[in-house]
């Protein structure tokens, strides 16, 4: 039934090919220009040893890759990035969900407290980046002289765990507006009989939450999970570099952040696509989860 | 067929362009060229104040002066640029970028494009750490443009209220100065680490105490080089930072703040860093600051110190005229009188004997001493294989690697001994590659 509604309103409209053949071709360009021919190029480029300039080209086969996984510093990244995906992810959804609950239950000004929230994604990374590595600099930072006022030894320019959670709090910041706009979103469409029904049982607000509203909102929770992924894997660089350039001793060089280095500050061009081939593939392996597993489940007709 | 004539429209009004465009009378329109540069701030004003004066300077030529980022975006730049075969006539590229583009056979040494258009230019008369560190088999390659040298800032009134004229000329010595001055709470830190330390606490700690920091002559004479700085007192230095650090008599200033400002704003009495630090440390200070020479080991008689900086690049593919222009400019930038006016305005090192004096005639360094330390410290004693410069392939990556392992022993991962060990290692792994990549062409 549903496919049969689907495929007639698919025939309703564009009965003439050429019209979405014509919206649809300056998206496909863009793409062509700026991520087919890109990712061909660096397939090619991973399987030769290259002077950047271009002129003494040789071909190494899989030594790139090989080098790659034999690599001390490349699996320490692999590492960093886990860890750093992981807890910036629930970091941002945990916040994301408290301020979403929160900002539901605010009838008045709630408008305001949106804005507010939202604020963050319109900051540049590296802006936020800069913000952040500023307020928890060790020697000037006041949130540092605060931490260190209660006793707390914070260095993030010499220990690594330190600058990580710097990283994992400024990316975390910047993402939170994110995914509470959709949990918001997801909070709203919770069906009022449903809420009513509860609260007339004597249900208070945090039970109504946990029992009826977080459930209904676990499609939605699992869609942001794979862009919090998506975002930590590869959206970091800006912060990354802004807040501590990877360091220190790589404690926070996470794999898109070391393509960068690689390849735009060491100049080893083929090692750097290699990494970005790798990255490539695992882009596309989360697409497909999404596809498989995400889309299925998220229901629309709430 | 109406596509037909639209296109022949179109023909039409661009041969008329082209026509009148062909049509202007030579003499009017002086050769553009482009010229990448990496100087941002109150240098990059130097920059376009440098142009505009040699652009006024007569009318065959125009040079423009484009501002493509730090000096990573810069060579960047270049290399995407060259690629598309759009690479400008000109390009400013750091001191490590050296042995890259020198064998990546998309430039053009300077001597002989200046030589072949006709300009007398003194090469004997390029100071020699400079014009030595530009060379390759007795030709300068690139137009020295920008040449620094780490020197010791330091706070005056810091130590004079220790007790000390000045900062002492040994490591040892200094090292009980700064505990001094921190020990009668005169300061909150001794010093600060400068964002390039491996270049002025590293490899010019090798050159000056005449430490072998790689073999051949630390590259000047193969590609086969290897480091070695593992196996001498760069390690003892490496511990004596990380002490620092740990006594808290050293401070990192970390990303969102530059170690400069902490020494500026009189936080910190000491600050190993280039001279080219002039033009900021002169507008920025609220202090009463002085410089001096690096410190050198206890019982060592000193060497010269290396230089960094950058220098320009002339690009291959460009057309016959706009050599012409590039050499007229380069032949500018060489002339005594540029220099001075340079060195004045940024406080680089000058570049030839000749603008060196004229400085010293005019009795510049009289009137500002610091900014006379670079080059006395550049040309210090005779150089020797250890203390001649650093010809490194892929060297920003060896540093990279390096500077990964210095952070390991501030950390407190690896001892200083195990941490030079694997720069070492990890830097002749880079070597290798470069050497393999380049076999027979150095």
């Amino acid at each position: 039934m549903a496919a049969m509604i689907e495929a007639g309103l698919k025939r309703a409209h564009f009965k003439d090919v050429r019209l979405p053949v014509l919206l649809l071709l300056p998206q496909l360009a863009i793409l062509l220009f700026f991520f087919f021919i890109p990712s061909f190029r660096a397939l090619g480029q991973a399987f030769f040893l290259s002077d950047p300039f271009g002129n003494t080209v040789h071909f190494v086969g899989f030594d790139n890759f090989a080098q790659l996984l034999q690599s001390d510093t490349y699996h320490e990244s692999g590492r960093v990035t886990v860890v750093f995906t992981i807890l910036q992810n629930l970091l941002t959804l945990a916040v994301a969900l408290v301020l979403a609950f929160a900002s539901d239950r605010v009838i008045r000004g709630r408008g305001i407290y949106k804005a507010i929230i939202l604020l963050p994604y319109a900051i540049a990374p590296v802006i936020a980046g800069i913000l952040w590595a500023f307020l928890f600099n060790p020697a000037v930072g006041p949130l540092a002289q605060l931490l260190h006022a209660i006793g707390l030894a914070w260095d993030p320019n010499r220990v690594g765990s330190d600058a990580m959670i710097l990283v994992i709090l400024a990316a975390s910041w910047k993402h939170v507006c994110y995914d509470y706009i959709f949990l918001l979103a997801g909070l709203l469409a919770v069906p009022s009989s449903l809420l009513e029904a509860a609260a007339v049982d004597g249900a208070g607000p945090l039970r109504r939450f946990f029992t009826i509203g977080l459930p209904l909102l676990m499609p939605t929770m699992f869609f942001l999970a794979v862009m919090n992924f998506v975002y930590g894997f590869f959206e970091i660089f800006a912060i990354v570099d802004a807040v501590t350039q990877g360091g220190p001793a790589g404690a926070t060089n996470v794999l898109v952040f070391k393509v960068y280095v690689d390849g735009f500050i060491n100049l080893d061009l083929g090692s750097s696509a290699a990494q970005s081939v790798i990255l490539m593939v695992f882009a596309l392996l989360m697409t497909l989860l999404q596809f498989r597993y995400v889309e299925r489940r998220v229901s629309y007709d709430v | 067929m109406k596509i037909q004539r639209r296109s022949t429209l179109a023909m039409l009004a661009l041969s008329s362009t082209l026509w009148l465009a062909g049509a202007m009378p030579a003499a009017a329109q002086p050769v553009q060229v482009q010229w990448w540069h990496a100087m941002g701030g109150a240098l990059g004003e130097r920059v376009e104040e440098l142009v505009k004066n040699f652009n006024g300077s007569q009318n065959k030529y125009a040079v423009t002066a484009v501002y493509k980022g730090n000096y990573d975006e810069v060579i960047n730049g270049t290399i995407a640029a060259y690629r598309a075969k759009r690479a400008p006539a000109l390009v400013q590229i750091y001191e490590r970028g050296f042995m890259t583009m020198l064998l990546s056979d998309a430039t053009m040494p300077v001597q002989d494009l200046l030589d072949q258009r006709g300009y007398k230019i003194d090469w004997a008369d390029f100071v020699k750490p400079v014009a030595g560190f530009y060379s390759y088999k007795g030709k300068l390659m690139t137009m020295p443009f920008n040449s620094s040298s780490p020197i010791l800032w330091y706070n005056k009134a810091h130590f004079e209220k220790a007790g000390f004229a000045k900062p002492a000329e040994t490591w040892q010595e200094l090292e009980k100065q700064l505990y001094a001055i921190k020990q009668k709470g005169i300061s909150a830190c001794g010093s600060v680490l400068a964002g390039d330390y491996h270049w002025s606490l590293l490899e010019n700690y090798s050159a000056i105490n005449d430490l072998p920091y790689a073999t051949k002559a630390n590259g000047y004479q193969g590609l086969d080089t290897e480091f070695v700085y593992n196996k001498t007192s760069v390690v003892s230095q490496v511990a004596r930072i990380k002490k620092w650090i740990d006594d808290d008599v050293m401070q990192i200033a970390g990303q969102g703040l530059s170690p400069e400002q902490l020494f500026t704003s009189g936080k910190c009495s000491t600050y190993f860093a280039s001279t080219a630090a002039h033009s900021g440390i002169e507008r920025e200070s609220k202090i009463d600051w002085s410089a001096t020479y690096l410190p050198w080991e206890e019982g060592k008689q000193p060497k010269n110190s290396t230089i960094g900086g950058a220098s320009l690049w002339v690009m291959k593919g460009q057309k016959p005229a706009e050599y012409e222009a590039v050499a007229a400019f380069l032949a500018y930038i060489a002339k005594p009188e540029t220099q001075f006016w340079w060195v004045k305005a940024t406080g680089y090192v000058p570049l030839t004997n000749k603008a060196y004096e004229l400085a010293r005639s005019q009795g510049y360094y009289k009137e500002h001493p610091t900014r006379e330390i670079a080059i006395l410290q550049l040309t210090r004693g005779t150089p020797t294989a250890n203390s001649t410069g650093f010809h490194f392939g892929n060297f920003t990556q060896t540093m990279m690697a390096q500077r990964d392992e210095f952070q390991n022993v501030v950390a407190g991962k690896k001892t200083p001994q195990a941490a030079m060990d694997d720069a070492v290692k990890r830097g002749n792994e880079i070597l290798r590659q470069y050497e393999k990549l380049n076999k027979g062409r150095y």
